[in-house]
């Protein structure tokens, strides 16, 4: 018995050793792919002007990456940036926190009681349904146009994905795990904490992919609409005394973060998925 | 006196949403020594996994009376574990924290629930394992952990739902043989649930075979093999002739 448990360990050893190996070249390759793309474009758009001859109108509205690059270093050199990055920053964080804070124990409780899911699910579906940016109007007329609209709408943008995700995962969670906790003289409490939640934990994780997002769609979209300061306000002003240059660089500072906050997200996944099965086959 | 495990006249009724309500135990009868080894067989959807899962306190029945230690089974407890069919092992934990999982719900302390399972790696034969994941593991070895884990919290009972069901033939035939030396050295009262009349034979005391839904108790049949058993004894004519008595006991039980 030992030994052909050994033997099949070691087959299996030596298959994935090779999956992983011819993986990771996979990636390096589809990575500097990407890269050589990306760089290619890059050079494309910095030579533009010399091959395409603009009019004085047109070349008003018109910038290359070295421009843009200088802007950016420039801003940061100056610390002129971190007033506004620090205001959106702050919107989108305590909006975010207050999301995952409300949305994964009520997440959690509706998908664990019918009685409570019952209640609550038509309402949650059709709020769900609308567009919570409709809302902003509202909010600002509420609270107004300081950071706390803001973190409103960044909150009801990230809530839903987050409620509904974890929600879906409880719903799913193993009906044999559960009987095996509970054998084992489980509480409720119990069963949430061994079960339910190790369980839902790639739904919550999307959830949160998802409620970053719209996290951050809801702070630019508030400060395009009004807002006293703040990354998206800095580029509403530029693009209106037609300032192309901070205008990307804003854009650039937005996707950067969109970039950060994805990648944080899925070390955190990587980090709980350690004990899943055929890790490369899902990269 | 009372056996050990005692149970009269016991009724459940499934009574799913939008469907037909579906008994299914009807006036079911047991009793079961201390220490002893039996097996239930029976059609499938007989009730037998119900009955288990009855005694385990994660159902209750609709009427009747099961009593173990003369004492009214009202829930889960620790003197009760079972063995499920599909392992039922916790995806993310290691091989070790899944067969301290009933030692952490008893609040057993770190150390004390660390050498339990030290002991129990080893009787079941998963040295060097511990720190494994289960999609790590083989059938076999997966169920090696599910048994580690019912036997960690010291049960008296131990109950096994079609543990080797999910298990290739051959490795069948050697966790029979390891659960075999396993019981000797834990001594534990089991209820085994199979489908497997050999099975059923060459593991127990005693084999009962149940009617078909809603099960009840139909007959029992006493294994006389001496013990140990040896793989041997399955070739014997003493098996085959309890083999074809039970078989033809269960035959008209079953509706293909």
């Amino acid at each position: 018995m030992a030994e052909t448990q050994a033997l099949d360990l070691d087959l299996s050893a030596v298959g994935s050793a090779r999956v992983v190996t011819s993986a990771f070249k996979q990636r390096v390759e589809s990575m500097a792919l990407g890269t050589a793309v990306i760089v290619l474009l890059l050079i494309i758009w910095e030579l533009l002007p010399y091959f395409v001859s603009m009019k004085q109108g047109t070349r008003l509205f018109f910038t290359v990456p070295s421009r843009i690059l200088a802007t950016l270093w420039q801003m940061f050199a100056s610390g002129s940036i971190w007033a506004p990055l620090g205001v959106s920053a702050t919107a989108f964080a305590i909006g975010l926190a207050l999301a995952i804070a409300a949305g994964l124990p009520l997440g959690i409780l509706l998908g664990r009681s019918n009685t409570l899911n019952a209640m609550f699910d038509p309402f949650i579906t059709a709020f769900n349904a609308t567009p919570r940016l409709v809302f902003l109007p509202l909010l600002m007329l509420w609270l107004g146009i300081g950071v706390w609209s803001k973190v409103a709408i960044v909150f009801l943008g990230a809530l839903f994905p987050l409620l509904i995700n974890t929600h879906e995962g409880v719903r799913n969670a193993d009906k044999l795990l559960i009987n095996v906790v509970r054998s084992f003289g489980a509480k409720e409490w119990d069963v949430a904490r061994l079960v339910v939640i190790p369980n839902s934990l790639p739904f919550i994780v999307v959830g949160l992919r998802l409620a970053v997002g719209r996290a951050i769609l809801g702070v630019v979209v508030a400060e395009f609409f009004g807002a006293q300061d703040g990354l998206g306000v800095l580029m509403v002003r530029a693009a209106s005394s037609f300032n192309v240059d901070v205008v990307f660089a804003g854009l650039i500072i937005f996707a950067a973060l969109s970039l950060i906050m994805t990648g944080l997200v899925k070390l955190v996944e990587e980090r709980m998925n350690r004990w899943r099965p055929q890790r490369a086959a899902t990269e | 006196m009372v056996p050990y495990i005692h149970a009269r006249n016991v009724n459940l009724t499934f009574r799913p949403p939008n469907r037909a309500p579906i008994s299914a135990l009807d006036g079911f009868d047991i009793d079961v020594e201390e220490g002893e080894f039996l097996s239930i067989v029976g059609p499938s959807g007989c009730g037998k996994s119900t009955f288990l899962n009855i005694l385990l306190g994660l159902l209750k029945p609709d009427s009747g009376e099961v009593l173990m230690h003369g004492k009214k089974i009202t829930g889960p407890g620790s003197d009760r574990a079972m063995v499920f069919q599909e392992f039922g092992l916790l995806p993310w934990r290691t091989v070790q924290n899944n067969i301290e999982l009933g030692l952490e719900l008893k609040r057993t302390s770190a150390a004390k629930r660390r050498t339990v399972a030290e002991r129990l790696v080893s009787l079941v034969g998963l040295g060097g394992f511990e720190n494994h994941y289960p999609h790590e593991l083989s059938g076999g070895m997966k169920q090696r952990v599910g048994l580690a884990r019912a036997l960690a919290t010291d049960p008296d009972v131990l109950l096994m739902d079609e543990p080797f069901a999910a298990l290739d033939a051959q490795t069948r035939d050697l966790m029979q043989v390891e659960l075999l030396r396993i019981w000797r050295e834990a001594r534990k009262t089991v209820l085994f649930v199979t489908h497997q009349i050999d099975e059923a034979i060459y593991l127990s005391d005693r084999v009962m075979v149940m009617s078909k839904r809603p099960g009840r108790a139909k007959k029992s049949f006493i294994v006389e093999l001496t013990r140990p058993r040896e793989y041997e004894m399955r070739v014997t004519p003493e098996f085959n002739d309890l083999k074809l008595e039970i078989w033809n006991t269960l035959k008209d039980e079953i509706v293909v």
